[in-house]
C-alpha cells in the first residue's frame, strides 16, 4: 500500500471475523488511520485485496458501493463534524445512507427524526445539547456527538481512529462499551485504533501493533499485560 | 381526548430558532421580493425585439476583432494611458491610506471613542462616492487635466485604503508590541518591531489588491472622458463599431488579467514566503514587484505630463472657489427631494437584484471554477479553466459597458441596469466563491461519503454549512461595491439615482448636485450599515 509517495502499509494480511472486538495500535505515523481508510473506500490500495463485508469496494460503483458504506461507519480522528451545523443535524448525518436528498434537505429546515437522535444523544449524555450550535461544544462532547451518529447508522463494521482520545476515563469507557454494543446488536465488527493500552485490553479481545506500516503483533488480548502493550509504544514510565 | 393528552411529550429540549438571524433572513427575503416587484419583470414587456438584430452583430463580432495596424496602435496607446492612471491612483491611494491609517486606527484612540467615531465617518465622504463621480466633479475643478483621472481614483481609493491598513494594524495581534513598551521601547520603535512585522504581509498584499482594482476604475473613468481604453471603448460603442469594440474589450480583459495574475501572485508569496536560509536575504519577488510599482509610477507621471503646478494653479483655485460657493445651501425644494427619494428607491431595487442574480450564479458555477482537489481528468480540467476565464471575461467588462450592451435587449428600467451590476458582479463573486470553495474544509463531506451519503446529502450536510456563512458574508460585501456601482451605471444612463446626478452636474446646478450627492453618501452609508450588522448576526 503505497500512499502518496511514502509507503504508508506494505504486507498487512489481516482478517477480522464477524463479532470481533480489534484494537489496533502503534506508534503515530505507524499506519493506523490509512489501514481504517482502507476499510472504509477512501483510501484507494495500490497494490492488494481488500474486502468489506465480502465485497470489494474498488471493485463497486454507484448505488452499489453506496450501499456499502453506509454498512460501514467511522469515527474519524478529526471527528469531521462541521461546526456551523446544530447537533441534531450533524446526528442526523448517519442516516444520508438512506435518505433521500429532498428529506436531508427538509431536516434541515425541520428537524426529522427528532425521536431518534434524541435517544442515542441520551445515551452519550448530551441530550441536553440536542440544539446547540457544534461549535459551541468542547472536543470532549464533539467526539460523542460522532460517536452519536454512529449509533444512529447503525453500521455492521465500526472503525473508529482514536474514538476516546479527548475523553475523561469513565466516558471512554462508556464510549467503547457503546461502541462495542453497537458491533454485537448489528452482528458485525469493531476496529478501533487506541492509544490507551489499558483501555484497549479492558474492551477489545484481540491485538493489532502496527509499526511503519507492517502487523508486528496479533494475540489475543487475554494473552497481553498493560505493561507488555506499554513497552511497544515505546513508553517507558 | 384524554388518548391525546397521555400520549408521550416530544423529548428533549425544544428547537429554538436563532431569532436575530430569522429577523434578518425574513427582512432579506423581503427586500429581494420588493426589488423583484419593481423590476418590472412581472407585469408588461421588458425584452425590446427591436435590439436583438444588433446583438445578434455585437456577438457575432466578437470572433473578428479589428486587427488593423492602425487600431492597433490607438489600443496599445489607449491600454497605456489606462495602466499610467491605475498606477498612479494606486500609488497615490496607499500613500495616503499610510498617512492616514494612524487617524483612524482603534489604538491611536484607545477610549475615546467618539473621536474614532468622527474620523471614521469623515472618511464615509470620500469612499461613499465612486471614482467616476469624483472624475465629474474633479473636471469641473481642474478642467481637462491628467489629475482628474489620478485623483478620481486616488481619493477614494485612498479613504478605503486608510481604513483597511487601520484595522489590519488593529487587528494584528499586539503581544509583541506591548512586550517591547514594557521593556522601555520608545512607541515608534515599538510600532517597527513589534507590530508592523505582524501586519506587513496584510498591507502589501492589500496594496496590489487596490492596483488591480485601480486598473478597472481606470477603464470606467475612461467611459466619462479621461481618456484610455475606456474612452476608446465608448467611442467605438457610440459609432457601432462592434469589430473595434471586442479589440478593446480583449486589450482591456488582458491588462485586467496581468493585473489580476501579478496581484495573485505577491499576495500568494506573501502568504507562503520561501524558507529562509542562514544568509540574510531579500525576497527577490517582492522586492522585484515593489520596485517595478514605484518605477511604473514615475514612468506614468512621465506618460502622462503630470505636473503639481496645475493643482495650484489661480485658475484652479478660482474654479474650486466658485464650485463650492455656488454648491451651498444644498437645494431643498419639493420636486428635487421627491425625485431623489424616488431615484433612490430604484438603485436600491437594481443593486439588491443584481446581487440576487450575482450570488446565484456564482454559487451555480463554484464548483467548475474551483481548481479540483484532487488530480482531475482533461476535461474537468478544461471547463475548470473555461469557467475561470468566463468569469474573468465577466469582470473585466465594466459594468455601464454590460448596461448599454442590455439595453440592446431589454427595454430602459430596473433589469438593464440590475443584470448588468449582476453580470459583473457574478465575474467578482464567482471567483471569490470558487476560492472559498477550494479553501474549504473537505473532510466533513469525505467522511459523509465514507458513510454512504449521497453526492447532494454529504453537500448539504459537509460542505454547504462550512460555505454558507462565508458565501452569504461575500454577498454582503459584495453588495456595499454594487450600490456605488449602480450609482456609476445610472450616470451612463441606466437608471436610479446616477442619472439625476448627471442631469444635475451637466447643467451645472451646483445646489442640487450637493443634495443629490448628500442623497447617495447617506445611501452607500445606509447599506454598509446594514451590510455589516447583517455580517456581524450571521458570524
Amino acid at each position: 500500500m503505497r500512499f502518496g509517495g511514502t509507503t504508508a502499509l506494505t504486507g498487512v494480511d489481516l482478517e477480522v471475523a464477524a463479532g470481533e472486538r480489534l484494537a489496533v495500535v502503534g506508534a503515530s505515523g505507524a499506519g493506523k488511520s490509512t489501514l481504517l481508510g482502507v476499510l472504509n473506500g477512501s483510501v484507494r490500495p495500490s497494490a492488494g485485496e481488500v474486502r468489506v463485508l465480502g465485497a470489494d469496494p474498488a471493485a463497486l460503483r454507484g448505488r452499489e458501493l453506496r450501499r456499502l458504506r453506509a454498512r460501514t461507519g467511522t469515527i474519524h480522528q478529526g471527528l469531521e463534524l462541521p461546526g456551523a451545523l446544530r447537533v441534531v443535524h450533524n446526528v442526523n448525518a448517519g442516516r444520508l445512507g438512506s435518505w433521500s436528498a429532498a428529506r436531508a434537505a427538509w431536516s434541515l429546515v425541520r428537524p426529522q427524526g427528532t425521536g431518534e437522535v434524541h435517544d442515542v444523544l441520551a445515551q452519550v449524555g448530551l441530550a441536553d445539547r440536542m440544539y446547540e450550535r457544534t461549535d459551541r461544544l468542547s472536543g470532549g462532547q464533539r467526539q460523542r456527538v460522532a460517536l452519536a451518529r454512529l449509533l444512529l447508522q447503525q453500521p455492521e463494521l465500526v472503525l473508529a481512529d482514536e474514538p476516546a482520545s479527548a475523553l475523561d476515563p469513565a466516558l471512554a469507557d462508556l464510549a467503547l462499551e457503546l461502541l462495542g454494543e453497537l458491533t454485537t446488536a448489528a452482528g458485525g465488527a469493531l476496529l478501533a485504533c487506541l492509544h490507551d493500552p489499558a483501555l484497549a485490553l479492558r474492551h477489545c479481545d484481540r491485538v493489532v501493533g502496527l509499526a511503519d506500516g507492517r502487523v508486528v503483533l496479533d494475540a489475543p488480548a487475554r494473552t497481553l499485560t498493560v505493561p507488555e502493550l506499554e513497552a511497544f509504544y515505546g513508553v517507558t514510565r | 381526548m384524554t388518548a391525546v393528552l397521555s400520549r408521550a411529550a416530544p423529548p428533549g429540549p425544544r428547537l429554538r430558532r436563532n431569532r436575530r438571524r430569522w429577523g434578518w433572513s425574513l427582512a432579506g427575503l423581503a427586500l429581494v421580493a420588493w426589488s423583484l416587484a419593481g423590476s418590472g419583470l412581472f407585469p408588461g414587456p421588458v425584452v425590446n425585439p427591436a435590439g436583438s438584430g444588433e446583438v445578434g452583430r455585437f456577438l457575432s463580432a466578437a470572433l473578428r476583432p479589428e486587427l488593423g495596424a492602425g487600431f492597433l496602435a490607438v489600443v496599445t496607446e489607449a491600454t497605456l494611458v489606462t495602466l499610467a492612471y491605475a498606477v498612479l491612483g494606486a500609488g497615490l491611494s496607499v500613500l495616503l491610506g499610510a498617512l492616514g491609517a494612524p487617524l483612524v486606527a482603534r489604538a491611536t484612540w484607545g477610549r475615546r471613542r467618539p473621536g474614532w467615531r468622527a474620523t471614521r465617518a469623515a472618511l464615509a465622504l470620500p469612499r461613499g462616492l465612486h471614482e467616476a463621480v469624483w472624475g465629474l466633479l474633479l473636471v469641473n475643478v481642474l478642467g481637462l487635466d491628467p489629475w482628474v483621472g489620478v485623483l478620481a481614483i486616488a481619493i477614494p481609493y485612498g479613504a478605503i485604503t486608510a481604513k483597511v491598513f487601520a484595522d489590519l494594524l488593529d487587528e494584528a495581534p499586539r503581544g509583541g508590541h506591548d512586550a517591547l513598551l514594557a521593556a522601555g521601547a520608545g512607541r515608534a520603535s515599538a510600532v517597527l518591531y513589534g507590530l508592523l512585522p505582524t501586519a506587513a504581509g496584510g498591507l502589501l498584499s492589500y496594496s496590489f489588491y487596490r492596483l488591480e482594482c485601480a486598473v478597472r476604475s481606470a477603464v470606467v473613468l475612461g467611459l466619462i472622458g479621461a481618456g484610455g481604453l475606456g474612452y476608446q471603448l465608448a467611442l467605438s460603442f457610440s459609432s457601432l463599431r462592434w469589430e473595434q469594440v471586442w479589440t478593446t474589450v480583449y486589450a482591456l480583459a488582458a491588462l485586467c488579467l496581468a493585473a489580476d495574475v501579478a496581484g495573485r501572485a505577491v499576495r500568494r508569496r506573501v502568504a507562503a514566503p520561501p524558507p529562509g536560509g542562514a544568509a540574510y536575504r531579500r525576497d527577490r519577488v517582492l522586492t522585484g514587484a515593489v520596485a517595478a510599482v514605484v518605477a511604473l509610477a514615475v514612468w506614468s507621471a512621465w506618460y502622462l505630463a503630470l505636473t503639481p503646478a496645475a493643482l495650484f494653479s489661480a485658475r484652479t483655485a478660482e474654479q474650486l472657489g466658485y464650485v463650492v460657493s455656488a454648491a451651498w445651501p444644498p437645494a431643498t425644494d419639493g420636486g428635487l427631494l421627491a425625485t431623489v427619494w424616488a431615484t433612490a428607491l430604484v438603485t436600491i431595487q437594481m443593486s439588491v437584484l443584481g446581487i440576487v442574480f450575482a450570488t446565484v450564479g456564482a454559487v451555480a458555477l463554484a464548483p467548475f471554477a474551483a481548481r479540483p482537489s484532487a488530480p482531475a481528468g482533461a476535461a474537468r480540467r478544461a471547463v475548470g479553466v473555461l469557467t475561470r476565464l468566463g468569469l474573468l471575461l465577466l469582470r473585466a467588462v465594466p459594468p455601464p459597458v454590460w448596461a448599454l450592451v442590455l439595453l440592446f435587449v431589454l427595454l430602459p428600467g430596473v433589469l438593464p441596469g440590475a443584470l448588468a451590476i449582476g453580470v459583473y458582479t457574478m465575474g467578482v463573486l464567482g471567483r471569490l466563491v470558487g476560492e472559498a470553495v477550494e479553501e474549504a474544509d473537505r473532510r466533513p463531506s469525505a467522511a459523509l461519503r465514507a458513510s454512504g451519503a449521497s453526492a447532494a446529502g454529504s453537500r448539504l450536510y459537509g460542505t454547504a454549512p462550512t460555505l454558507a456563512g462565508p458565501v452569504l458574508a461575500l454577498a454582503l460585501y459584495r453588495w456595499e461595491v454594487a450600490i456605488r456601482d449602480t450609482v456609476l451605471v445610472g450616470l451612463l444612463g441606466a437608471g436610479g439615482i446616477g442619472v439625476l446626478l448627471s442631469a444635475e452636474t451637466s447643467s451645472f446646478d451646483w445646489a442640487a448636485v450637493t443634495t443629490v450627492l448628500t442623497a447617495i453618501v447617506l445611501l452607500t452609508f445606509l447599506v454598509d450599515l446594514v451590510s455589516d450588522r447583517a455580517r456581524a448576526v450571521l458570524r
